[in-house]
């Protein structure tokens, strides 16, 4: 063959062409095995396998305390793999009459072609015993899954903070959505290997991702505070039939908060029954309207901060109203309150006296003060839907916005922020960031894993300063507007405020939100509380008359079931003209009866017990009473009594 | 002339691919085999009826002097040219697949165009040894030639089976090339082919899917890119070792008839890359063997008769693993003796003794 040679060229080049597609196709196959082969074989692994899910337990709420407020309890949740249903005619037939539904509707469910089904509501959050008939029936292809649902113990309570969780565990509103993160935990499940036609892939194990059950809070919420709390906005709304009513504690010392409620309130396993307004106005932290005069405190705190007053010595002529820019303002009392110390002033929460402040603080200052003391700004709790409050605008302010804002008129605050402000006016000065969550525990060693500590944003007054507010809030409380707070022991200091409400730029007419703001003892604040009840029908629309009284009882139970010790030297309180003298129960134990001339106590004596001497007394001694009250003795032998 | 033992290398490599094919076949079949058949033997029991009937049908023409064909080739190539066409006919061609191109009954059905395959084989082998000068002319050497496998090709064409098709006119290529066709007359055939593949494209848009799919499956991966997804999914779980025998997970049903088409995709998931590299080691010894006996064979029907057999068999080695392992867009081209497939595996080994007749006689 002539060729020969240029064909056996040809069969080498081709043998040459062949071993190097070879090499080609080995590296390749290397390629996608070794390089491509871990991100394969994860897409792949997710592509066989079918994940039946398994809750993680959400976290607990608890109070700070350790009083459960959120938990939760078990509601198992059906599960069907159509592929795997064997028989559904007579699974239909034996699941339909457990889940009272209707046979059709379960053959329809048990055969649907989705790789899992659920029945929506029936088969979801079950109660056990329906879970335990189901697992009785033993058939293939349904399986329950571990699930729970959310339990609120104490109903009500406390509702707005806490919100609600909803059908799937998730967090709508409260601490529930604030810190769903945290709470939710991660959802583990079981996996199986799924053929493509959804049948369990013959020698493959299952395997068990286990659920990370989501975090406990304990809140800085104070269950025994809170408890009374609730009580007395229980009696309030019993009382007066407001538009509504809230209620806010918090420790001025730290920010935290200690008893927080609104009304109208919610059962949060049964938020749908009212309408979304009520659960989603957590009005402490929501609503924002003219706080009237517990404004003042800031005035009062700005001035005494810039040296412009002295309480004791500097005088204020009232006569009832004062003209600004060609406005009459009125004093709240009918020709006014005559001369006065500007410690008077304030206790009597003169309007004229205010803006008299005001004018010596002049517009930069005053609303320095104010914007320095957190308002126009959201105080940053963490709750979801804080207002932040309306200041005028700067250039907006003349000498009428300057003097109503001086007396708490024409400026839009939410009680959160007024509470965080009078903290600070108190404390020595220190604006805290107010806060709910406290601490983060782990959900299986109930350790700590992680604390807020408190957040001393800023300093805003001196501690003399401080000092001065709190001695003239007292005064207020003793001798001024704000005696229906009076707690006796606990040296009440606070303020009084009604707010005119209004509706489109006008004022409504016999429709106020009245407030007082609360803070004892006041040698050493540990308690600041607001009340404000909206509307109050059948009363006198002011602060001190409705708000004051409930304030007082919050405080005066609060402190006692947080174990403060009542104060021997307080600024006694000035007596109205209704009220009778209290006087204090002397001690009487150990006396014989035969020394106690009956004659020298203004008080009934009742004995009881045989015997000479005193063993005991009720009430114990040094507390006040009236003078026509009952002094009980428990009389025994003395003899026994020394053994 | 003395009559030697057949290559034995060849037979050895033949043998083993044979058996490993057989293996991956019951693996990969056993799911669909029980889903439709209730059997998992089923593909099993007869891709080793078939093996046994294609090693039969291999021994016979062993032993058959290999240049008794050249006298046949004129007539099996018109046998098939009528065949290419009776399987066109509504009613006569069975469609499978989606391509008009089966003729038989049931089991007993054979593809005319896998015939034509190698009856075109043995005639460019007759031809060219017959007059091997010609080729360096275009108008009397290649473009008869090429007209005769343009007609084949349009045939096959029209059921449709690209795969196929290309396999054939590349394995032509190859013959003509080695043959001593020139080199500008490949040139401008590759421009020719290109533009013709570009208006095939523009004639059936579900080509260019197909193409387009390789490049980036995922961006159809229920569609177009489905097959070359799950392919993947099997290969690359694999890693080095394999899952193990039997321990593929995309034969459940993911990887639509791993028995055939993507058998090595199973091979790679179960055996790893050692075994899919050992398998295409086999061919590789297959292909050196198949070069040597047509470098040492007798005359030029014998070598070009070789290089056309061992050439038909790599290509659709280098298409069914490139495909497999997402190189090239989906084609339909079955891996020789290791996937399912009867009529076409016993065409393949006869080929296989049309090559070890050759070597039967080669001078060394």
């Amino acid at each position: 063959m002539r060729n020969r040679s240029i064909v056996n060229k040809r069969l080498l080049f081709m043998l040459a062409l062949g071993f190097s597609i070879a090499l080609i196709l080995i590296i390749r196959l290397g390629y996608v095995q070794f390089s491509l082969g871990g991100w394969l074989a994860e897409e792949a692994e997710e592509s066989w396998s079918r994940d039946i899910p398994f809750e993680a337990e959400r976290g607990e709420i608890r109070d700070r305390n350790d009083e459960v407020l959120a938990t939760n309890i078990s509601a198992p949740t059906l599960l069907i793999v159509p592929r795997q249903v064997q028989n559904p005619v007579e699974t239909a037939a034996e699941l339909a009459p457990i889940l009272q539904m209707d046979k059709a509707e379960v053959y329809e469910k048990l055969t649907e072609a989705q790789s899992i089904v659920r029945i929506n509501p029936q088969g979801r959050k079950m109660e056990e015993a329906t879970a335990d008939e189901i697992r009785g029936l033993d058939a293939p292809g349904l399986y329950i899954a571990e699930d729970n649902k959310r339990h609120y113990p104490n109903g009500r309570y406390l509702s707005h903070v806490l919100g609600f969780a909803g059908v799937d565990n998730q967090g709508l509103t409260g601490i529930e959505r604030y810190y769903d993160e945290h709470l939710k935990g991660d959802a583990g499940y079981v996996s199986f290997y799924s053929d493509a036609k959804g049948q369990r892939m013959p020698g493959m194990a299952d395997r068990y991702i286990e659920p990370q059950d989501g975090s406990h809070v304990r809140l800085t919420i104070d269950d025994r505070v809170q408890t009374i709390i609730e009580r007395e906005l229980d009696r309030a709304e019993a009382t007066y039939d407001p538009d509504g009513a809230m209620a806010l504690a918090m420790d001025p010392n730290t920010g935290e908060i200690l008893g927080m409620s609104s009304r109208p309130d919610f059962h949060p396993e049964d938020y749908q029954d009212v309408p979304p307004e009520i659960y989603n106005q957590n009005r402490p932290v929501w609503s924002q309207y003219e706080p009237g005069s517990t404004f003042k405190i800031i005035t009062l705190a700005a001035a005494l901060e810039e040296n412009l007053v002295d309480l004791d010595h500097d005088t204020f002529y009232d006569p009832g109203h004062v003209e600004v820019a060609g406005q009459r303002l009125r004093c709240w009392k009918k020709g006014g309150h005559g001369q006065q110390t500007f410690l008077e002033v304030v206790q009597n929460s003169c309007n004229p006296g205010f803006v008299a402040l005001g004018e010596r603080l002049g517009k930069t200052a005053l609303f320095d003060y104010i914007r320095s003391f957190g308002f126009g700004e959201k105080t940053g709790i963490d709750l979801d839907g804080e207002g932040q409050g309306i200041l005028f605008d700067e250039d907006a302010i003349g000498p009428l916005e300057q003097a109503t804002t001086a007396f708490g008129q024409g400026v839009s605050v939410t009680p959160i922020q007024q509470v965080a402000a009078v903290a600070a006016a108190v404390n020595g000065g220190d604006l805290y960031q107010p806060y709910l969550a406290k601490e983060w525990l782990d959900p299986e060693k109930e350790t700590v894993v992680r604390r807020s500590t408190p957040d001393a944003k800023k300093s805003v007054i001196s501690e003399e300063t401080s000092k001065e507010v709190r001695r003239a809030l007292e005064h207020v409380v003793a001798k001024g507007t704000g005696k229906g707070a009076f707690a006796d022991g606990y040296r009440v200091g606070g303020k009084t405020g009604t707010a005119q409400k209004s509706k489109d730029g006008v004022y409504l007419k016999n429709n106020h939100i009245v407030s007082f703001i609360g803070v004892a003892p006041m040698d050493d604040p540990e308690i600041v509380v607001y009340i404000a009840v909206d509307n109050p029908k059948d009363t006198l629309q002011f602060g001190g008359v409705v708000a004051a009284p409930i304030a007082g009882t919050i405080i005066n139970d609060s402190l006692q079931a947080m174990g403060v010790e009542k104060r021997e030297d307080q600024l006694e309180k000035d007596l109205d003209w209704n009220e009778t003298p209290l006087v204090e129960v002397p001690d009487v134990t150990g006396m014989e009866l035969r020394d106690l001339h009956v004659a020298n106590y203004p008080l009934k004596l009742e004995t009881e017990g045989d015997g000479t001497v005193v063993t005991a007394q009720a009430p114990a001694p040094g507390e006040k009473v009236a003078n026509d009250s009952v002094l009980r003795l428990y009389l025994g032998d003395k003899s026994t009594e020394d053994d | 002339m003395n009559k030697r033992q057949p290559d034995f290398v060849l037979v050895l490599c033949v043998v083993l691919l044979l058996v490993v094919g057989a293996l991956m076949v019951y693996s990969a079949s056993a799911a669909w085999g029980s889903f439709i058949f209730e059997d998992s033997w089923y593909f099993a029991k007869r891709q080793a009826l078939f093996a046994g009937l294609g090693l039969t049908v291999m021994a016979i023409t062993t032993h058959i002097d290999y240049r008794i064909w050249k006298r046949w080739s004129l007539s099996f190539l018109l046998i098939c040219f009528v065949l290419l066409i009776l399987v066109l006919i509504p009613g006569v061609g069975l469609v499978r697949g989606g391509a008009q191109s089966w003729l038989g009954v049931g089991a007993f059905s054979i593809q005319p165009s896998e015939f034509m395959k190698l009856s075109l084989i043995i005639f460019l082998a007759a031809v060219l040894a017959e007059r091997p000068e010609q080729l360096t002319s275009f108008k009397t050497g290649m473009l008869p030639l090429l007209l005769l496998i343009g007609a084949a090709f349009g045939l096959i064409m029209l059921q449709p089976d690209l795969g196929t098709g290309a396999v054939m006119v590349l394995t032509c290529m190859v013959l003509l090339f080695v043959a001593g066709g020139r080199y500008k007359h490949f040139f401008w055939l590759g421009m020719l082919g290109v533009s013709m593949f570009a208006a095939l494209v523009a004639a059936a848009p579900y080509r260019l899917q197909r193409l387009t799919s390789f490049l980036d499956p995922w961006s159809d991966a229920l569609g177009s890119g489905f097959q070359i997804i799950q392919s993947l999914y099997a290969i690359g779980p694999g890693g080095l070792m394999g899952l193990g025998f039997g321990e593929s997970r995309q034969k459940y049903f993911y990887l639509p008839e791993p028995q055939t088409d993507f058998i090595f995709a199973i091979l790679a998931e179960e055996t790893g890359f050692i075994g899919g590299s050992l398998v295409i080691l086999l061919f590789t010894a297959f292909m050196w063997r198949g070069i040597r006996i047509a470098m040492l064979a007798p005359d030029g029907f014998g070598t070009f008769l070789a290089v056309g057999i061992v050439g038909m068999l790599l290509i659709q080695v280098l298409i069914n693993i490139g495909v497999v392992t997402g190189m090239f867009p989906v084609t339909g081209i079955t891996l020789p003796f290791l996937s399912y497939g009867g009529s076409s595996l016993t065409l393949m080994l006869a080929a296989v003794g049309l090559l070890l007749s050759i070597s039967r006689y080669i001078e060394a």
